[in-house]
């Protein structure tokens, strides 16, 4: 078994004694119950299909994907299996022998390579929120005449009707007072479309610290989504085309305000390119100038915050993508701390995954919404105003979870509070 | 029976939900950590998960009706294959029945379901100021139904004892569907002696005798205090002696743990902040009680210590204690990560040697490892003889699989031959059957016609304890 994305399936496959530590750990399990759904019962399949005891299959495939990779299992496990990683690798595998639908390839292929079609179908979605429609579905239950991951992806969506990010935002910006840094500043999908103000947030922080930013056009997206689905090849175009752009003038840094592009840069890029070649290198240095951006402010720059002092109780929820994949879980709250007025309160269990992971809570709405379940009662028990994460499917998961509960908190990056206090 | 027939009737009498029969379901269900299990593929014919007494009565009328083999499972971490079906059959899967029943602390005692695991059942209790002493390694995921069916241990075993010492009673679907309890239908005695003590025989029994669905058991008030004490030691044997001098000295820790030279790296490793210098041995003093108590017997031990040791650490920050005792408590799967391109094994795995035996039982383990060229990693439960060994091998290697099989062997061979037992609280499974006779002689007799006594269609978990053939 082969795949793009690099694996020696065979030597960590080994690794696993099945001791099922990551029964413990693993966030769907809990829901699951059965051994399939635990990750030592993936593995194990997986472990199959490798020494070609069974074939690729629609079960077998609905059992690979049926994983959040938020890492919890690979942390957690003492043998140091990487089993989010041979899921992706497996899933790559998968869909390079079998059939894939055709909507996925639309999407996947389609509208997340091509920033131009993506923009029009966000329009498009925005629109439809403009005049009423998604209002009239969600009031009268319509929705629930729609296909059912029609019908989820529905039932989540939040406000696009703004306006991009990339669209309010120069493409330079000069450091107020004194320069220290020149970065450049990867604006990604999901908050250029759907949270907007987190980039234009993350832009004036910045350069409040002390960065000249440069919010880099021509860039397309990261790739993640592509490799949670097997698209590696895919990946790697997105990838090259990104690493040409990004490296081209010498930036100190690279920014992202998306804990899933920064992981994408720094922990897979280098993962999908051969050893030794051109792109490996490159990948590579970008992985190292690659920073999320409270990672940043905290290491670099120092933050300086305002002087408008915000009265509000606050708690984070860790991404997956930040935490376990880039160890950074002490810089946000060090954001959120450095805010005048600022209560911070920790929340239980801050870094159990809520159940997003992308497309997951759409493609298994059910199962992601019990995970999600658990998160909501944990942040509410905070009694906090803001629910703050670095991540823009958490907070669209986050926010759809404390509407349903009926709270009033609002899920924000920790860069949008701290841009308040700049405010006049 | 048929196949086809035995998965329609399942789903009939349970729902499709409750059913896992496709050849991938099920072959999730063929192994537990043993390597036995995962070198011979036992499917099950059907995998039935239940979280009622009422069904799992059902499901036993039906099996003992229809001659089907039953294999009770709990997490499957069991490091003996108990929980797999080696003669087909159903897998009935009780991990998902969690309930506590109830919480009485007034007399100290829990009611629960056999699928709640030890971690989450001492976190329910913590509030109440009660736990249920027993610590195995795998507290995490272990279920208390399998701890009970394994009579399971671990690292605080040389204070409180195993599991049975606390089992009140049971409530056992018996083979042919009935409902049983043990122990006193309304009982919520600490003690009791009236009648044939029937609990203590289904602790231990491996799901031979019927299948658990209901556990009292006693709990403890939680200590005060607690200090954990790291030893460190340049001679493996200087350990061993350490620990008898403590005991001589009249002091019993709540837990006495080892890590040799490779379980130090492996833990190490695992978790860097651990940073215990890499020596022949570290040994895990753990003291709990009152604050005063804990201090003396804290100094005492230290000063027993330091006669041999290279350096003491004795650590009564919560922190730094909740991370040296979680730095061995894993130790058993950390230690595949001994050597790059090996994995560890479980077999041969936990054999109990009389504590007076241990430092010869170490040399000699050693010995065996450098005998077939196999490092073992030890580590385990020093306190009470029970020994823990990590066979580092490569098992797509078959010439290291065979001389992996004569570690394990040779090492079951010297528990026998200095009066220890190949098991101390793993059990038995299908991978240690083999030593049953040799290890108990006319006593395993005994235990057969208890065994045909009470299931004498032998439907429930063939080939455990027992090799298969022995009907």
């Amino acid at each position: 078994m082969q795949s793009t994305y690099k694996m020696n399936f065979t030597e960590e496959l080994k690794k696993c004694v099945k001791c099922g530590t990551c029964r413990a750990h693993c966030p769907l399990f809990v829901e699951i119950k059965g051994e399939p759904g635990s990750p030592r019962g993936r593995l194990a399949l997986i472990k199959q299909l490798h020494e070609g005891k069974i074939q690729p299959s629609k079960e077998l495939a609905e059992i690979v994907y049926t994983c959040l990779l938020c890492k919890t299992c690979a942390v957690e496990c003492p043998s140091g299996v990487i089993s989010d990683e041979i899921i992706l690798a497996s899933r790559n595998y998968l869909n390079e022998v079998m059939d894939q639908p055709f909507i996925k390839g639309a999407i996947l292929k389609g509208f997340l390579t091509r920033p131009g079609m993506l923009y029009a179908c966000m329009t498009l979605a925005g629109l439809y929120q403009k005049v009423g429609l998604h209002s009239l579905l969600t009031k009268t239950k319509l929705y629930n005449l729609l296909p059912e991951k029609l019908n989820a992806a529905t039932k989540i969506m939040p406000d696009v009707s703004k306006k991009p990010a990339r669209s309010r935002i120069p493409t330079v910006t000069p450091a107020k007072g004194e320069k220290k840094f020149k970065v450049a500043y990867f604006i990604g999908c999901a908050t250029n479309h759907i949270y907007p103000d987190v980039p234009v947030s993350g832009v004036e922080v910045l350069s409040q610290n002390g960065c000249e930013v440069v919010a880099v056009e021509g860039v397309k997206c990261c790739g993640m989504p592509h490799m949670a689905y097997g698209e590696t090849d895919t990946a790697k175009e997105l990838a090259k085309h990104n690493m040409e752009i990004l490296l081209k003038d010498n930036y100190d840094a690279v920014i992202c305000d998306c804990a899933s592009c920064s992981s994408t840069f720094k922990e897979m890029y280098p993962h999908i390119f051969a050893e030794g070649t051109k792109e490996q290198e490159m990948a590579k240095t970008l992985a190292a100038k690659t920073f999320d951006i409270s990672k940043f402010l905290v290491a670099k720059t120092g933050i300086k915050a305002g002087k408008k002092e915000q009265k509000i109780k606050v708690t984070y929820h860790d991404p997956c993508h930040l935490k376990r994949a880039q160890k950074v879980f002490k810089e946000p709250r060090e954001v959120l701390k450095s805010i005048p007025g600022v209560e911070f309160v920790e929340m239980k269990n801050a870094d159990r995954c809520c159940g997003s992971a992308g497309s997951f809570t759409v493609m298994h709405h059910d199962l992601s919404m019990k995970v999600l379940d658990k998160k909501i009662k944990g942040a509410q028990a905070t009694k906090a105003d803001f629910l703050a994460t670095s991540c823009p499917t958490c907070t669209m998961q986050l926010s759809y979870g404390l509407k349903q509960a009926g709270s009033n908190a609002k899920v924000v990056h920790p860069v949008q509070l701290l841009a308040e206090t700049y405010k006049d | 029976m048929d196949k086809v027939k035995l998965v329609n009737d399942m789903v009939k009498m349970f729902g499709a939900e409750k059913v896992l029969q496709s050849e991938l379901e099920r072959y999730t269900y063929t192994y537990d950590s043993s390597f036995a299990s995962q070198q011979n593929e036992y499917y099950p014919d059907v995998v039935v998960r239940l979280e009622s007494t009422s069904d799992v009565s059902k499901l036993m009328k039906y099996a003992w009706d229809n001659n089907v083999p039953v294999t009770p499972r709990g997490a499957g971490s069991g490091q003996t294959g108990g929980s797999v079906a080696m003669t087909g059959g159903i897998v009935l899967d009780l991990s998902g029945w969690k309930d506590i029943v109830e919480i009485d602390d007034a007399n100290m005692q829990v009611v629960v379901r056999p699928g709640i695991v030890h971690a989450e059942l001492n976190a329910a209790l913590s509030p109440y100021g009660l736990f249920f002493p027993p610590d195995p390694g795998s507290s995490a995921m272990a279920t208390v139904g399998g701890m009970v069916s394994n009579n399971a241990s671990g690292l605080r075993a040389v204070k409180y004892g195993a599991t049975f010492q606390y089992v009140l009673g049971v409530e056992v679907v018996l083979p042919n569907g009935d409902v049983m309890k043990t122990g006193g239908l309304k009982s919520k005695a600490l003690k009791s002696v009236s009648g044939i003590d029937l609990t203590r025989i289904y602790c231990g029994a491996e799901g031979t005798l019927g299948v658990i669905t209901e556990i009292r058991l006693k709990l403890l008030p939680k200590p005060q205090s607690r200090g954990i004490m790291l030893a460190l030691f340049e001679k493996l044997e200087d350990s061993a002696l350490t620990v008898l001098d403590v005991f001589k000295a009249g002091i019993i820790p709540s837990g006495i743990e080892i890590l040799d030279d490779g379980g130090i790296r492996c833990a190490n490793m695992f978790k860097p902040d651990l940073n215990i210098p890499e020596v022949e041995a570290a040994i895990f003093f753990e003291i709990n009680g009152t604050k005063p108590a804990v201090e003396e017997e804290g100094a005492q031990v230290k000063a027993i210590a330091e006669k041999r040791a290279k350096s003491v650490e004795w650590a009564t920050d919560a922190d730094r204690m909740a991370k040296l005792w979680q730095g061995r408590a894993v130790i058993g799967a950390a230690s595949a990560r001994f050597k790059e391109g090996k994995t560890r094994i479980f077999a041969g795995e936990d054999v109990c040697f009389p504590i007076s035996k241990v430092p010869e039982a170490l040399k000699r383990i050693k010995a065996i490892s450098k005998e077939f060229d196999i490092p073992v990693v030890i580590y385990g439960h020093i306190g009470d003889g029970n020994m823990h060994t990590a066979p580092i091998m490569d098992p797509l290697i078959p010439d290291e699989v065979t001389r992996t099989h004569k570690v394990a062997e040779a090492i079951h061979r010297l528990a026998l031959e200095i009066g220890g037992s190949t098991t101390g609280e793993h059990g038995v499974g299908f991978a240690r059957a083999a030593y049953m006779e040799e290890e108990h002689g006319k006593a395993l007799d005994v235990m057969w016609a208890i065994k045909k006594a009470i299931d004498p269609k032998n439907i429930m978990n063939p080939g455990k304890i027992w090799k298969l053939g022995r009907e």
